[in-house]
């Protein structure tokens, strides 16, 4: 890709902050819209294909892949037991690491929690600091919401229902497919869309069982809707179609590029526009506002490796840093005009803080399978997804929304089962035989969206660079309980059902934050009083603002949130582009 | 792509569907090569490894006596068989040699170097020999004392046998024999179509 110097004397049509699915996004669509963009990533651009290595044997690696001895990542028990900030305790080592830096191959992807400390409640906060964020390393299943997440206010009274409905962001979606590609099979569904897939995955035996067991249940279990191109796509020479190579299970990423980055997918794209101009190692600390306006001026951001600091001009700037940085980042923007921080006349902004709730699942062996000759069970981009079935016809007496599974089944690198008591001859023998006979899923749900859950900047501790670091106000209630329940049973009844042995039940709630879907701390919606951003995603006080990410959603939902963030982002960037171009910002 | 030149997406969706198509065949690498045991069935040397990754000269972990000592413990954790290699084929002990040279962790570090001792302790006091000179039934026996307690005590060789049993799986399936002649896994190679279940109706039981 062509790489062009900042120019700190030049107005930037467009300053974006962040490079990840949002800000990747944004740069895409104003680009070929013909704005000049400024992209300030703040971490750096990483040789990410030596960092992911997706095919590298696990004894070609210095630590079977696993991290360096200096560096550790926080276990379930260490956030359950510490507070944040998570750092004090853990001197042993150098480095120390959200629990998805927990490998070899994602070390440099996410950040030192050390540098980047929060405070208040517990908080798996998972960042990736570096050229794309997190869609390096993201789970990649990309699924589209409905009406039953966009008007699940109209459906069952609690909170609000979104400023668009489907009919609004379904062209959207269809653009994200077309330009990115994305796997799956058409179910027909009206809570969860069929997208315009590419070469689809296919199940294995024990997910077929399953599949027709969950059939009778009148319940959906569909090939994992994966946003992988498995046909290729033919306007990107920076990704390959996926070769099935089945590394897609640890954690790491595609160092081919078939399952969506955003470097790859977007970031070098617009640059060959020519039209953008991409800052790598920019922290941006503040958006500068014209007192005289009221309007965003541009931003002020720190060179994280040489501490400099630097202003720079944008007609328009767009926040796009990730759900939770982004409204710390406009929490830090505080002025004589905007004293509670910008766009936050509402004091809406770090509120209605929302996710998914993780954790209950179950473990199953397929008899029949025991003793097989091995199979190749873990060559495609992931196994299954169970959709949602609660809160859609019937009323559940216990909880309100939804919840969905993702699974997948077969024998993989390292086996499973190597947990069993014993040891010699018979444990070795076991292992082999009872390696392809594995499936489970793990549950994902929605958690609401709450004012009184929220964040706000902590009033002493400071990050690395002297910027006032986030603290949480955050914690699952009643209803996120009372669904994990049923989550547990049902996982539980199904596997039975199917004909499952069951060898293993996750009964415990994993902390706050594990989805890594942190979404809704800029929520958009038609009141100014009790929303931050309208439709398109531009705030209700400052008309030239953008918050693109996740913090513009209304509610979590229980689907993954990437293919939505992007869909909501086009369809913003496109309403912004037209504005521009009449001069309306 | 030329400077604001419109995307048209469905014009390009077919263009690289039939794209595909034609290079499908020509792009198929040749499979990585799988087997490679012949090198791995050697002896392992008699003196650990003492270089680490960084090119230093560390001092190594174990004793030469220790070191037997671990070979013994962990080929009697994973024994070689009918079917493949067993730990020590797969240089089990080079890795826990590794892990625990490089560890930072002072506690575990004593673990061992404890473990080793009290392991040798009751080889005498049962079968009157070191471990390393009994028999395999004898060794077997020893660690199922250990095993089968493993929930009830936190006695320090309870403690050594489930790190020696931990670290012997881990060394042992992300080994070439333990991938590829043990678990004859398929995967981590380029495939042409994805590959799915033929029989659309398996009885699970």
């Amino acid at each position: 890709m062509a790489e062009s110097e900042i120019d700190l004397n030049k107005t930037y049509d467009a300053v974006v902050v962040g490079s990840g699915a949002a800000g990747g996004m944004a740069a895409h669509v104003l680009t070929s819209r013909g704005l000049q963009v400024l992209m300030l990533e703040a971490g750096k651009k990483l040789p990410i294909e030596q960092e992911l290595r997706s095919m590298e044997w696990p004894y070609n690696n210095p630590h079977r892949g696993e991290l360096p001895p200096d560096r550790h990542a926080l276990t379930f028990n260490e956030y359950t037991i510490r507070n944040p900030p998570y750092g004090p305790g853990f001197e042993k080592s150098k480095h120390l690491h959200s629990y998805i830096g927990s490998s070899d191959y994602v070390k440099n992807i996410v950040v030192d929690e050390r540098e980047n400390p929060f405070t208040g409640t517990n908080y798996a906060w998972v960042r990736a600091r570096c050229l794309g964020g997190k869609t390096n390393i993201w789970g990649r299943l990309a699924l589209r919401l409905s009406d039953y997440d966009f008007k699940a206010k109209s459906r069952d009274g609690f909170g609000e229902d979104w400023p668009i409905s489907y009919s609004d962001l379904a062209p959207y979606y269809d653009k994200v497919d077309l330009y990115l590609g994305i796997t799956g099979v058409k179910e027909n569904l009206p809570h969860l869309p069929d997208s315009i897939f590419q070469r689809p995955t296919r199940l294995n035996c024990a997910e077929v069982t399953l599949k027709q067991s969950l059939q009778k249940m009148g319940r959906v279990l569909t090939q994992y809707r994966a946003g992988v191109t498995t046909d290729g796509l033919k306007h990107n020479k920076y990704r390959s179609r996926c070769w099935g190579r089945g590394a897609c299970e640890r954690k790491g990423g595609c160092d081919i590029h078939a399952a969506f980055d955003s470097p790859t997918g977007l970031i070098y794209p617009a640059a060959d526009t020519g039209n953008l101009t991409l800052r790598t190692n920019a922290v941006v600390r503040e958006v500068t506002v014209d007192p005289q306006t009221g309007k965003a001026s541009g931003v002020h951001f720190i060179d994280s490796q040489t501490m400099k600091d630097y202003t720079v001009r944008g007609k328009v700037v767009i926040v796009a840093a990730s759900t939770l940085e982004s409204t710390r980042l406009l929490l830090l923007s505080k002025s004589r005009l905007y004293p509670n921080g910008l766009a936050n006349s509402s004091g809406h902004v770090g509120h209605n803080f929302c996710e998914h709730v993780m954790g209950p699942g179950v473990t199953g062996q397929v008899k029949n399978l025991v003793g097989k000759p091995p199979t190749l069970d873990d060559g495609r981009p992931g196994g299954f997804y169970l959709t949602r079935f609660r809160n859609l016809t019937e009323k559940h007496p216990k909880f309100i929304r939804g919840y969905g599974f993702e699974g997948g089944s077969g024998a993989r690198m390292f086996p499973q089962g190597t947990d069993a008591h014993g040891f010699g001859a018979s444990f070795k023998e076991e292992v082999r035989q009872n390696q392809g006979s594995y499936i489970g899923m793990g549950a994902f749900g929605e958690v609401l969206a709450r004012y009184e859950n929220y964040v706000d900047l902590d009033p002493v501790v400071k990050d690395k660079l002297g910027i006032p670091a986030l603290r949480f106000h955050y914690k699952f209630g009643d209803n996120e309980h009372r669904m994990a329940e049923d989550m547990k049973e049902t996982a539980q009844e199904m596997f039975e059902a199917a004909g499952f042995k069951i060898t293993h039940v996750s009964n415990r709630v994993l902390t706050e934050g594990w989805s890594i879907h942190e979404l809704g701390t800029a929520r958009m919606g038609n009141d100014p009083k009790t929303s931050v951003l309208n439709q398109f995603q531009q705030s209700h006080d400052v008309k030239n603002l953008f918050v693109v990410d996740g913090s513009a959603f209304v509610n979590a939902s229980c689907q993954n949130p990437t293919w939505t963030i992007m869909a909501l982002c086009w369809r913003s960037c496109d309403y912004l582009a037209d504005e521009f171009g009449k001069g309306n910002l | 792509m030329s400077k604001n030149e419109p995307i048209n997406l469905k014009q390009d969706r077919r263009q690289w569907l039939k794209a595909s198509a034609t290079v499908l065949g020509a792009s198929l690498l040749p499979l990585p090569a799988v087997a490679a045991e012949a090198s791995q069935a050697e002896a392992p040397p008699a003196t650990p490894q003492s270089k680490p990754a960084g090119g230093k000269t560390a001092a190594p972990f174990f004793t030469p006596a220790q070191y037997a000592l671990v070979e013994e413990l962990s080929e009697t954790i994973i024994p070689a068989d009918s079917h493949s290699g067993g730990a020590k084929a797969a240089k089990v002990a080079d890795y826990i040699e590794q892990e625990l040279r490089e560890s930072t962790d002072d506690s575990r570090k004593s673990t061992w170097h404890e473990g080793l001792r009290l392991v040798d302790l009751m080889s005498q006091h049962y079968h009157g020999k070191s471990f390393v000179d009994s028999s395999s039934e004898d060794r077997i026996a020893v660690l199922t004392v250990l095993s089968d307690n493993d929930h009830m005590t936190d006695l320090p060789e309870v403690r050594f046998f489930r790190e020696l049993k931990h670290l012997t799986v881990r060394g042992y399936y992300t080994s070439k024999i333990g991938i590829h002649n043990e678990l004859e896994y398929k995967g981590n190679r380029l495939l042409l179509e994805f590959v799915g279940c033929d029989d659309p109706a398996p009885k699970s039981s």
